[in-house]
């Protein structure tokens, strides 16, 4: 069985039951494998279709989680808990609970740095008092506002005026939360949370692959959200330094946010600041000051000092890319795409009303960045499949657009990989308005194929 | 993916029931056991079908059985009844599984484990009735046909599965409002088993309560038994867990009867 990965999280969802006879071909050597390979924030399993479970059958999720804990410091644990199964887990493994209980994955993802719905109200409740404020200092920590009832007789009085939360947490227990440099988007700024001790390991639990990659597809704000970060030695001090000078040339700006020098030498933030590297107390200092991110880069990418060409082994693979595309849109569309046009050239959208795009970037044997540009009319159909009805509201759509990239992505990765060429993919980047795209891609050259699905115009553009 | 036409042109091209199956089952209708082992005889794959599942280890027997009489006798009617359903089935099921991965051999494994656990759950329930019997031959159909209809696109219902989890009959029901189990309605149709059979096949997919109260007990029991089932490793290595939905919420209610009687600890 295979987790599913959606916004860092990746989990697995057994149904029916699970005992000691049955788990091992819930999760093979393999599929372990793949989960330590990912790079998510949390690896979950889900019981909500799970009707019986014993030790046994518990046990094998709980070896990989401690895999995973060793591989990826990703947070790990079992969701969907009801108070009979939260209560079983917890006699099962008294003294040695070091994975988290969640009673929904809704729960979870409040918990992850890279859940974007913040400023959440959620109530909570644990008999433990330390729980209690564990998850309270982890929500807020996240950008939630944490209300936590003192006694079950208040925690039952809050539940009864429910409109007044957005989310009720019970049946939740935190083992040790992910030590991963999770990532999340928001518009176009990427942002790091890094926490505690920052020393030489960042350069492990960093993706650079991914950021790097993220300068590519043309991210240029990218924030460190420092406000848990303890002290920082001279080796991560080099790392950051390093990671501002290579972002220099694409134009790129680093920011920390709620950094604290208490223990960390102040010399330290001269040497960040003279390698470019900006500093702010809040976030929202930066997020909700529409000037200083156009300032900062986040809106714009235009000035890239490198442009990349097209190259040769990119364009060889063009079609494999289409194929990929076009394969997937038809699933999800149950729709024929008949190829309209294939040319080199910069990126030229005719019509750019009722437009949205994608774009996914890949990288490893070889680099490049695949942008999809959609008639919102495709964009619905094609996410019908995934949500299940029709809906009008974009930013749903947007979400379930990118999901739709990815595939598109993986699919790429399948057909390299028949080819021997193997590359990973970024996380999928989408566009409300063509021209927050062009910005992207102006002065790059690609190819690009304009396609047509039962008459609606699509187009493809692959560039570096 | 799939659209409607392609799943018309899939039933248009099930055979009917053959005449020496249909002749059995009449035969077996009016309790004429001997008449209809008989006939069944004739057909050489039934006849080695029926001494091929009826000798799984489930069944309990110790020595041998060969015999077609000897083996009906042993079933009685309705069991005999189920059996030449399940062979029908069978005729439908791929000579090479590539979804699943499944063989002819895991397939009856399935399908006697079923019948039997089936049988059992009858008894508990006291429930004498062999409609209500052979109901449980029709619910592997639902396998066979995800099989047929979603086999082509493999890789692609991987990928699709990978970021979304979806099981098979919501793909289906999204792409062309038919869900798996309305697929083995008219295929039940087609091969004229009664339409107890497939209301209550209809319930067992758990989203489609029936308002008769009898009917949607025994799709909740038939559901539960499913989920017992692609709970085996065997079948979860061949994929089975999740390809469709389990419904915990809509056998809530019986979940502790079934353990007692399945004898889970």
């Amino acid at each position: 069985m295979r987790a599913t990965v959606k916004q860092g999280m990746a989990v697995f969802a057994p149904q029916g039951f699970l005992d000691g006879n049955n788990t091992v071909a819930f999760l093979t050597v393999d599929d372990i494998d793949a989960t330590l390979k990912l790079k998510v924030d949390m690896v979950l399993v889900s019981l909500k279709k799970v009707v019986f479970f014993n030790r046994n059958g518990l046990d094998v999720f709980v070896k990989m989680f401690a895999k995973v804990r060793l591989n990826n410091h990703a947070t790990v644990g079992f969701c969907d808990c009801d108070n009979k199964k939260f209560n079983a887990i917890n006699n099962f493994y008294k003294n040695d609970l070091n994975f988290s209980l969640f009673d929904s994955q809704e729960t979870a993802a409040l918990f992850s740095s890279s859940f974007k719905d913040q400023s959440k109200n959620v109530l909570l409740y644990s008999d433990d008092k330390s729980q209690r404020s564990a998850m309270a200092i982890e929500l807020h920590d996240n950008g939630h506002n944490p209300i936590i009832a003192q006694s079950k007789d208040d925690f039952i009085l809050k539940c009864a005026n429910k409109s007044s939360y957005d989310h009720v947490i019970r049946n939740t227990f935190l083992g040790q939360m992910g030590q991963k440099v999770a990532t999340r988007v928001t518009g176009n700024a990427i942002i790091y949370t890094v926490s505690s001790f920052l020393d030489a390991d960042i350069g492990n639990s960093f993706n650079i692959a991914y950021h790097n990659n993220s300068l590519n597809v043309g991210f240029r704000l990218f924030i460190f959200d420092a406000y848990k970060v303890i002290s920082m030695n001279v080796h991560a001090l080099n790392f950051f330094s390093k990671l501002a000078s290579s972002g220099a040339e694409y134009n790129a700006t680093i920011c920390f946010v709620g950094m604290s020098f208490d223990k960390t030498p102040l010399t330290f933030k001269d040497n960040m600041e003279d390698a470019g590297i900006m500093f702010y107390d809040q976030m929202d200092d930066i997020l909700q000051n529409k000037e200083l991110l156009e300032e900062l880069g986040a809106s714009s990418a235009a000035n890239v000092k490198n442009k990349r060409i097209i190259n040769k082994i990119v364009v060889t693979e063009l079609s494999n890319f289409v194929q990929a595309t076009t394969a997937t849109i038809e699933m999800m569309t149950n729709s024929s795409a008949i190829k309209e046009a294939a040319e080199v050239k910069e990126i030229i959208v005719a019509d750019k009303t009722d437009k949205i795009a994608s774009s996914i970037g890949f990288y490893g044997d070889m680099d490049g960045m695949v942008i999809l540009i959609f008639p919102k009319d495709i964009a619905k159909k094609a996410c019908e499949l995934l949500i299940g009805e029709e809906t009008e509201d974009v930013e749903l759509i947007l979400d379930t657009l990118a999901e739709l990239v990815n595939i598109v992505g993986g699919k790429v990765k399948t057909l390299l990989s028949d080819k021997h060429i193997s590359v990973d993919i970024t996380l999928p980047r989408t566009y409300a308005s063509i021209d927050s795209l062009l910005e992207i891609t102006k002065g790059r050259k690609g190819v690009q194929v304009d396609l047509s699905f039962s008459g609606d115009k699509f187009l493809f553009f692959l560039t570096r | 993916m799939i659209t409607k036409d392609k799943i018309d042109f899939y039933i248009e091209k099930i055979p009917p029931t053959p005449k020496v199956l249909r002749d059995t089952l009449l035969l077996l209708n009016s309790g004429e056991l001997i008449r209809a082992a008989h006939i069944a005889s004739e057909d050489l794959a039934l006849k080695s079908y029926l001494k091929n599942i009826v000798n799984k280890p489930i069944y309990g027997f110790k020595n041998e059985v060969s015999d077609i009489t000897q083996i009906f006798g042993i079933l009685g009617v309705s069991s005999s009844q189920q059996t030449v359903y399940q062979y029908m089935l069978n005729l439908l099921s791929p000579k090479k599984w590539v979804l699943f991965k499944l063989n002819a051999s895991s397939f009856t494994d399935l399908q006697a484990r079923l019948s039997q656990n089936w049988k059992l759950i009858l008894k508990h329930l006291n429930i004498d009735d062999k409609e209500v019997e052979s109901a449980i031959t029709l619910l592997p159909a639902s396998i066979i046909i995800s099989e047929a209809l979603f086999h082509e696109r493999m890789e692609d219902v991987h990928l699709l599965r990978s970021v979304h989890d979806l099981d098979f009959n919501t793909i289906l029901v999204r792409l062309c409002g038919v869900d798996l189990f309305d697929i083995c309605e008219q295929i039940a149709h087609k091969w004229e088993m009664s339409d107890k059979i497939a209301h209550i096949v209809q319930a067992a997919s758990g989203i489609k309560p029936s308002n008769d109260e009898t009917i949607n007990t025994l799709a909740k029991w038939m559901h539960l038994l499913l989920f017992y089932e692609l709970s085996q490793p065997l079948f979860i290595e061949a994929g089975l867990n999740n390809f469709i939905d389990f419904q915990v919420d809509f056998v809530a209610d019986i979940y502790d009867d079934f353990a007692a009687l399945m004898e889970i600890e």
